[in-house]
């Protein structure tokens, strides 16, 4: 399906993911950091060097709604139960727990990443304005939101936290659990995984205090779509997902539509398909929770339901506008040592040239046993690398025609500017 | 007589029994799975099998209870109730929770696993998510919380009154609760079997695993949110909060001797009992009814989750003993310092350092165990947990008399006479037998009837 069939499917107000218009997502740094894991620090360079303009939109935007982005990371150091999971992290300082990785990513990668999609969720917020019937008691003033809207983008960076931590267990299951001591690797997944509940559980209350029953069931289906994208096609004995086997155009299923607020995402089609699994990937494991925030955001601000829909659009679109600007810059530097394999630039080769999923199924153990020189080679001299430019083209397009329905204002220029600042 | 509770199973043996008037014995082998002896809960409790004959078919095998499979251990724990003496006596009439509300608890887990399915398209994810709502487990909470609920109905709009399907959504919300922490613990504790199978962290990948309780979490709060109640929502979300918090208070003994039994009673309310409270908090907000009588609900709840809790921790070093024939003392062997250590410390301080050190030396769970058997600890937890228990009954009498009302009541009684669900469960095959006598008076032969007759008597 195609991106005007999106368009159609936004005016008569349903929300539909059309097949290959479809969402992307981006997940941020420490994301594809645990998926690929050597490729960590490669990104976060690249990135630091080639897009100063990130960095400034970000920092320019987080002036626009007041102060920095949120008191999340404040009140962590208040908590009691996080002032217990630092205290247990320092006895795994040595070892090889990811866990480590992952906090230092939250911490050190944090205005890049994690805040970045609070922030978001607080320029929507901004932009679209709110009811006049809210009570002055219940908004902040200065800097333009709800007070609601900035405990809503709280939730958000909590859900997607508790997801990066979720995500960064070790598989103790498999038959090589690879290096570091099995007991620091079993207390690892144990801090993490409590962790991980930790802030889940503190969404789940926060959530409860907005007192708005439709928001707290669209919030729960996003962690339920988190969970879902950690199932979604092959994996490697860590969980490291790994793309599906490219079908020839003519054996693949008719992809389904994709009405996706608060039923779960058909999987009819998705396989095999490099946009639409790309997409689908993505949508879960990205697009879904900054969508359903931004559309939570405006209801909580008493907007209409259809501009809640082009709110879920907007964050869908540019999450995966984002994933796709992540995915192209394991190809825009010298070359790395790995990069992800369920990115769209290789998911593009794969369906061009087959015969190299061979390749790939070399990681069905470990993904660190794939050729990634070869694949880099691949991807190089195939047209896949502007395929995904076209793609994220597409979903920028998309998300800046949301921008458009919003009144002119600071908040819609700062969030222009991040979506500028990410342009191929 | 609790051999005979399982009238599915042992239901062509009882056709033969009933066709034996007088008082003959006969004598019948019967297979069923079961976990090792324990040792029966009338032991524990010291009491002696006081209705028992009157019950009809004496119990040959000492209130050993074939607590097998789900459907027939929920009898069978049922109705040893039956036998504690401490009931208040309904004339001919013993309410069984678990029959009262057998239409109610009917299809819960179908229902459970159906909304689970609903919600996703990944067959793995399903699979796991599923994995422990085989209708296998006791559905404590979920009965706990439809009787509570139907009481306060009763209670609230008299004998008319219905249960609401809201309230059935929050008694399948607990189990969904309960189930999705079990699914991380199994993480973090790598225990290997559970309700007598292998756990989720034996089968399937750590990562999906932990995602799986993830969603079961997500599912049961989008069916929170569904109710539309504020209140309710709140009350829920609570539960979550302290069930983590719970973990972490698991995590560090910090504490001074002081401090630990308050910390202790502390941890037991957020892990156990906060969900068994606030479930059926929530499920009287549902019904409508007052303050007062929603924190009776709420009381109620936290005595019993406290007095079962406090058993499961007194089960772990008793039924242990007798049953392997070695100390296997699940939660000292987890660094767990469980009512009965604490108590016993009182008598026995060389126990703090190794409370301290979380019983990781050589030898460390093995001397903790001795001493606990030695000291009073034991007796002590059950005296609290029965003084918690009479609470919670207590409370129930409060609200109006109704058959729901009268099962809250056994529901106390059942809780502390329980079997334990031991950790991990052996499977054996015991060959059991089973002594009936039946007396003169049994009236039919009608195989349906059988249980309840039996056990009105």
């Amino acid at each position: 399906m195609s991106f005007s069939c999106l368009r159609n499917v936004t005016r008569c107000g349903m929300v539909k993911v059309s097949s290959s218009g479809a969402l992307v997502s981006k997940l941020g740094g420490p994301c594809v950091a645990r998926e690929v894991q050597t490729s960590a620090p490669h990104a976060a360079v690249a990135q630091h060097n080639t897009k100063p303009d990130w960095n400034r939109a970000v920092s320019e935007a987080e002036k626009i709604v007041g102060y920095p982005t949120s008191f999340l990371s404040l009140r962590w150091v208040l908590s009691d139960e996080i002032a217990n999971v630092a205290l247990h992290l320092r006895k795994l300082v040595g070892s090889n727990h990811p866990l480590l990785k992952t906090a230092k990513n939250l911490i050190y990668n944090g205005k890049n990443n994690m805040q970045a999609w609070g922030l978001i969720v607080l320029l929507v917020s901004k932009a679209a304005g709110h009811s006049p019937e809210i009570p002055d008691m219940e908004q902040d003033k200065a800097a333009g939101v709800l007070h609601s809207q900035r405990a809503l983008a709280e939730v958000t960076e909590m859900i997607r936290t508790s997801h990066l931590v979720h995500k960064g267990l070790v598989n103790m299951n498999a038959p090589q659990v690879g290096p570091g001591d099995p007991d620091d690797m079993m207390f690892g997944n144990k801090i993490a995984l409590l962790g991980g509940d930790y802030l889940l559980a503190n969404s789940c209350s926060e959530l409860a205090n907005l007192r708005n029953q439709e928001l707290v069931e669209l919030m729960s289906s996003a962690v339920r779509d988190l969970a879902e994208a950690e199932f979604l096609g092959e994996r490697d004995e860590q969980n490291n997902p790994l793309p599906s086997r490219p079908l020839p155009k003519d054996h693949m299923e008719a992809p389904l539509e994709w009405e996706c607020v608060l039923q779960p995402l058909p999987m009819g089609g998705v396989a095999g398909s490099a946009r639409r699994e790309w997409a689908a990937r993505h949508v879960l494991a990205a697009g879904a929770l900054l969508g359903k925030s931004c559309s939570a955001t405006l209801k909580l601000a008493g907007h209409a339901p259809a501009l809640q829909t082009q709110g879920y659009l907007f964050g869908c679109h540019l999450a995966l506008a984002w994933q796709a600007f992540l995915d192209l810059e394991a190809f825009s530097g010298p070359e790395p040592r790995s990069f992800s394999l369920v990115g769209a630039p290789l998911a593009f080769t794969l369906q061009a040239r087959p015969e190299l999923y061979e390749l790939i199924e070399q990681g069905r153990r470990s993904v660190h046993d794939v050729d990634y020189h070869k694949l880099y080679e691949a991807v190089m001299a195939g047209d896949g690398i502007e395929q995904t430019k076209q793609l994220q083209r597409e979903h920028i397009r998309a998300a800046s025609h949301v921008l458009d329905s919003f009144p002119n204002c600071d908040a819609r220029t700062a969030l222009a500017n991040i979506i500028v600042a990410m342009h191929p | 007589m609790a051999c005979l509770s399982p009238s599915r199973l042992c239901a062509r043996v009882q056709d033969k029994l009933m066709c034996q008037f007088g008082h003959k014995v006969r004598r019948q082998t019967v297979f069923v799975k079961l976990k090792p002896p324990g040792p029966t809960p009338l032991r524990i409790f010291g009491r002696t099998c006081q209705r028992v004959t009157t019950c009809g078919p004496a119990c040959g095998s000492a209130g050993m209870g074939p607590a097998a499979a789900g459907a027939v251990r929920r009898l069978a724990s049922s109705l040893q109730s039956t036998s504690t003496g401490s009931l208040p006596d309904y004339g001919t009439q013993i309410v069984d929770p678990y029959r009262l509300l057998e239409d109610d608890l009917n299809g819960i887990y179908e229902d459970i696993r159906s909304e689970l399915e609903r919600n996703t398209n990944q067959a793995e994810l399903n699979t796991i998510a599923t994995y422990y709502f085989d209708g296998q487990g006791k559905a404590l909470r979920p009965m706990v919380a439809i009787l509570m609920a139907r009481a306060v109905n009763y209670h609230v709009y008299g004998e008319n009154s219905a249960l609401l399907p809201s309230q059935r959504q929050v008694a399948m919300i607990s189990e969904m609760i309960h189930s999705a922490s079990l699914i991380h613990d199994d993480v973090i504790d790598q225990s290997d079997f559970r309700r007598g199978k292998p756990s989720v962290n034996v089968l399937w990948n750590h990562k999906k695993v932990a995602m799986a309780g993830d969603f079961i979490l997500a599912v049961a709060s989008m069916m929170i949110a569904r109710l539309r109640s504020d209140e309710v929502t709140l009350v829920l979300s609570q539960v979550v909060t302290d069930l983590v918090q719970g973990e972490f208070m698991q995590l560090g003994s910090k504490e001074t001797e002081n401090e630990r039994f308050a910390h202790y009673l502390t941890k037991t309310y957020r892990k156990t009992t906060s969900l068994i409270a606030n479930s059926v908090k929530a499920v009287a907000l549902l019904s409508g009814a007052d303050e007062a009588t929603s924190e009776l609900a709420f009381q109620y709840g936290r005595n019993l989750g406290l007095s079962f809790q406090l058993v499961d921790d007194l089960l772990d070093f008793v039924s242990s003993a007798q049953a392997m024939g070695k100390p296997t003392a699940a939660d000292l062997r987890l660094g767990l310092a469980t009512a009965p250590v604490l108590f016993a410390c009182e008598k026995y301080p060389e126990l703090n350092p190794m409370i301290m050190r979380r019983f990781q030396e050589a030898g460390d769970v093995e001397k903790a165990f001795e001493l606990v058997h030695k000291s009073r600890g034991l007796e002590q937890t059950r005296f609290l947990a029965r003084k918690h228990g009479l609470e919670a009954a207590r409370l129930a009498a409060d609200l109006t008399d109704s058959p729901y009302q009268k099962a809250l009541v056994v529901t106390t009684d059942l809780v502390l006479n329980r079997i334990k669900c031991v950790r991990v469960r052996v499977r054996v095959r015991v060959r059991v037998r089973v002594c009936v006598r039946v007396r003169n008076n049994v009236p039919t032969h009608n195989e349906r009837a059988n249980t309840s007759n039996v056990y009105r008597q």
